[in-house]
């Protein structure tokens, strides 16, 4: 069987292609980085992996125009087709803001966001744990996870807080949409470990089928032994106990 | 109480303005033309102008320019978008306007406005948006 093939995706203004293609090519990923002049490539990929960064400079609001670039149209069709779509950090907002994720409402009429920090408008760089929040099973890139994994990852966003209506926040509640939420290394999971006041403490959502999934802070900045926090953990120049667990599941999944 | 609305635009090339132009047309939505401004909404001033011009973080002489509008609300043509659950900013409510003109200077029409803030301008979940 060939090798399933990655593409991550660049927009004009997306910065974190090189780590994000990095990665997937360190947990044994066909990938290829696609700018948006290739979009017509799109559909040769068995996978989508959107970075972080800027895309088309946050104008108007973050994710809101690369969600109708031509690229998105591969990719939404993909992900209704079933195909794995990952979005870090810009890239999940851009997946919220293309309805992919919580898919609650139709394609591209967004039901939440990913919006400015809390309590304080700023922009927050600080080391964060992941916390799955769903039977590992509940969403196809976290089926090789153990429950209530923590997942190492670096938060580097001004616009991560989710956002919705009361109504739309419980349908992401009650649908399981809610993927992640930040927690302490310990796992607990309260407002200290929280480092923007998002909703429900989420970082991050999947979609109903399970096939789409958005984070807000990047595993991949934690995913080598150079930038994680615990250096030199093993011989190995990826870190078993960062970022590289998020990755690792996303490979399996899309070799099972 | 007196309620006065202060727009600040850009006078050099609106990038933004630009961007939103582009995306809208690709939507489908008829747009000649697109300007953008944040208005700023605040009740007793004795110099509404002069409230807005001391602050260098609110206006830049040097790429802004300041109009105080005739009416509180959006003209023709015109979509205000205010975020939910803003604070108020130096007891100011702050709005996006963006004015949508059919040619080179009249204003799109209602229903070619409301597409365009339910496709792109606005996301509901967070934004409201006054037309």
């Amino acid at each position: 069987m060939a090798s399933p093939k990655v593409a991550v995706l660049v927009f004009p203004g997306t910065n974190s292609e090189v780590e994000t293609w990095r990665i997937c090519r360190d947990v044994g990923l066909d990938s290829d980085v696609v700018h948006w002049s290739r979009a017509q490539t799109l559909p040769d990929y068995d996978a989508y992996v959107l970075p972080g960064g800027f895309a088309y400079e946050d104008r108007i609001r973050a994710g809101a125009v690369p969600a109708h670039d031509p690229m998105m149209d591969y990719v939404i069709e993909a992900a209704q087709g079933g195909k794995l779509v990952l979005g870090i950090c810009n890239g999940a907002q851009i997946v919220l803001e293309a309805g992919l994720v919580p898919g609650t409402g139709p394609v591209r009429k967004p039901t939440a966001a990913f919006t400015k920090n809390g309590p304080v408008p700023h922009f927050v760089c600080k080391h964060v744990y992941l916390k799955l929040a769903v039977d590992p099973g509940r969403c196809a890139i976290t089926a090789a996870l153990e429950r209530d994994a923590v997942i190492p990852a670096w938060a580097a966003h001004g616009e991560g807080r989710l956002a919705a209506t009361t109504d739309h926040l419980q349908e992401i509640v009650d649908g399981g949409h809610l993927a992640f939420v930040y927690a302490h290394a310990d796992g607990t999971v309260d407002e200290r470990a929280t480092p923007n006041a998002s909703a429900l403490f989420c970082a991050g959502l999947t979609n109903k089928a399970g096939n789409v999934l958005a984070i807000m802070p990047h595993p991949e900045r934690d995913a080598w032994n150079f930038n994680h926090p615990r250096r030199r953990e093993g011989t190995d120049i990826l870190a078993p106990s960062g970022g590289v667990k998020l990755f690792s599941a996303f490979a399996k999944a899309l070799k099972s | 109480m007196s309620l006065y609305s202060v727009a600040v635009k850009l006078k050099i090339p609106d990038n933004e303005a630009y961007t939103a132009l582009t995306a809208l047309r690709r939507l489908g939505v008829n747009v000649a033309r697109l300007e953008r401004a944040v208005v700023w909404q605040f009740e007793d001033a004795a110099d509404p102008v002069a409230r807005i011009e001391r602050s260098e973080t609110l206006y830049n002489p040097n790429k802004h320019e300041l109009e105080v509008l005739e009416q509180n609300g959006p003209r023709a043509g015109e979509a205000w978008i205010e975020e939910l659950g803003a604070r108020e900013e130096r007891g100011m409510r702050r709005y996006i306007a963006w004015r949508l003109f059919a040619d080179a200077h009249a204003p799109a029409d209602d229903a070619t406005v409301r597409a365009a803030v339910e496709r792109l301008l606005c996301n509901p979940a967070i934004e409201r948006a006054i037309t």
